[in-house]
């Protein structure tokens, strides 16, 4: 990792991702491998590198105090100056619209409350890598996207951060690296323009004809699928767009333009869409399911 | 350490909690004072119930701090907040040793509020520095042997129900077999009476009384080092409790 770099941590659930974090934050030693926290090997890192870290956990941690009382008094373990602390908690307050519930017990709050609580608390003292446990689940879309934007502002400041996430979509937007863990594996690493590329899979083509094919068309743009090996999975076929997935998409708008000029029809728009990373995240670990858990050849 | 220390005082001392934790044993004093002294006409070297009583309800300030430690522990892993203290700028044994601490401060706390609840009841003679020395010192070690001993329980259970009810227990059992509230006699079952003395509150009891009336004897050296020797084992245990700690929720 290097300074201002986000880098998303992807899995199925199980696969490992918070216990990833638990290790490299050095709250459970690692069983085998290594791995380096601001250059110390995480078994001999201690207090000096956690002291540079930020963590929020999956699980929701709190104090029998008031949410500001909370974020002051996290402030003070840190070592905060107490005029810093007092005006940071102002700004997180603000900044996760906890300010209406600043004298409620946290406890009391709703699940996303607490969830935008236990974010706000951590961003209380300073830090050079933040690690985030799926710090956005159970908020809802306006928020994610404020927190993520504010994030995204601080990376740009030079904080790095590791987050992990079950919403493919935030990863896309966020990160600057993203790596697929399947069974305690990195299955895969690299930007999400590549992870997409790589993995890709079948992509959905949306041709519009002129007018509705008949069933005899139908049956020739299958037949024409099946003879590349495509099987014909239409999404949907409506008022002349007809929607399938294939894996060859580009071979195959050429082929679908030259038989639609043979058969006499106007092929007025063909556009393959670009892959999600969620789609690219179902592939990879669709073919690790096919091979098997924890099987080798991660790139 | 002093942070984590200010941290557990702050953040789950709530005022009814404070009220009554030190309340409680004050309003023992006056009631049971009052009440049991009807029953047991002469007890102790003065005779007195309530001067019998008062020394040994200091002692169970030990008590009291130490179960405040294991309480605070246990709330913070039930809401998971030593996983967040341990992902930190702190050592384990920072958070322990500011455990323990706390319980002690917060023992030599109700001793003080025992002290002047109990000064009018039994009008208490000013005490040698020596003799202070060796009450607060016995109720130093008192705080470190049962804390030390709560902390290490804590730490291997997973649910909730099952420590505090082991630590309601534990509390009422050291409590009442000891010499807190009335002394080992001829007439005490023989049983009952090991129990008593294998209690290390009945050290600590005994010593404190002795303090508060100026007989301190060799028998007080002894509960001394037993005390020590205790507070040595528990704290090893509670070390170790924490080097195999589980993180992750608990129930």
């Amino acid at each position: 990792m290097r300074p201002g770099e986000v880098f998303g941590l992807l899995g199925r659930n199980g696969a490992g991702k918070t216990t990833t974090v638990r290790v490299l934050t050095t709250l459970l030693p690692p069983t085998e491998g290594r791995g380096y926290l601001f250059g110390t090997e995480l078994r001999h890192a201690g207090r000096e590198q956690r002291r540079r870290l930020g963590v929020v956990l999956q699980s929701e941690s709190l104090d029998f105090v008031s949410v500001e009382t909370n974020l002051t008094l996290y402030a003070f373990l840190w070592g905060v100056p107490r005029e810093v602390a007092k005006s940071r908690a102002e700004e997180m307050l603000e900044l996760f619209e906890l300010g209406p519930m600043r004298k409620r017990k946290p406890w009391g709050l709703s699940g996303g409350e607490r969830r935008r609580f236990q974010v706000a608390r951590e961003l209380m003292h300073d830090m050079e890598l933040l690690f985030l446990d799926e710090p956005t689940v159970g908020l809802d879309a306006l928020t994610r996207r404020r927190i993520l934007d504010y994030l995204a502002m601080r990376a740009r400041g030079g904080l790095a951060i590791v987050f992990t996430t079950h919403i493919l979509q935030e990863a896309d937007q966020l990160c600057d690296r993203i790596g697929v863990l399947q069974a305690g594996r990195l299955r895969a690493v690299g930007p999400p323009s590549e992870i997409k590329r790589r993995y890709r899979g079948a992509r959905a083509v949306e041709a519009e004809f002129e007018r509705p094919l008949s069933e005899a068309e139908r049956r020739a743009v299958g037949a024409l699928l099946a003879a590349r090996g495509e099987s014909l999975a239409i999404l949907s076929d409506a008022r002349g767009v007809l929607t399938f997935r294939a894996a060859n998409a580009e071979d195959l708008v050429a082929e679908l333009s030259r038989w639609a000029h043979g058969a006499d029809l106007d092929l007025v728009r063909i556009s393959v869409r670009e892959t999600t990373l969620e789609e690219a995240f179902v592939t990879l670990v669709s073919e690790d399911a096919t091979e098997g858990p924890g099987t080798p050849g991660a790139p | 350490m002093l942070r984590l220390v200010a941290r557990n005082f702050v953040a789950t001392l709530d005022p009814i909690t404070l009220l009554v934790m030190f309340g409680q044993p004050a309003f023992l004093i006056v009631i049971l004072g009052t009440m049991f002294s009807q029953l047991i006409p002469s007890v102790g070297a003065s005779g007195s119930y309530v001067a019998y009583l008062v020394p040994g309800m200091i002692a169970s300030q030990m008590i009291t701090g130490a179960v405040l430690a294991g309480r605070i522990f246990w709330l913070d892993r039930r809401w998971a907040m030593v996983e967040q203290i341990f992902s930190g700028p702190f050592l384990r044994a920072e958070y322990l040793a500011a455990l323990l601490l706390t319980a002690l401060l917060f023992s030599l706390v109700g001793v003080g509020i025992m002290v002047l609840v109990a000064l009018p009841l039994i009008g208490l003679t000013p005490l040698s520095p020596f003799e202070g020395f060796v009450i607060l010192g016995t109720i130093a070690l008192g705080s470190l042997c049962f804390g030390g001993l709560l902390i290490a329980i804590g730490g291997r259970i997973r649910s909730a129900n099952l420590y505090f009810t082991i630590q309601s227990l534990l509390q009422y059992f050291l409590i009442f077999i000891s010499t807190v509230y009335y002394p080992v006699t001829a007439k005490t079952p023989v049983v009952l009476r090991a129990i008593v003395y294998a209690n290390p509150l009945t050290y600590a009891a005994n010593t404190v009384r002795d303090g508060f009336t100026h007989s301190f004897g060799p028998s007080d050296l002894i509960g001394a080092s037993i005390l020590a020797g205790l507070a040595a084992i528990t704290f090893g245990l509670a070390v170790l409790s924490f080097r195999s700690l589980e993180m992750g929720p608990v129930q």
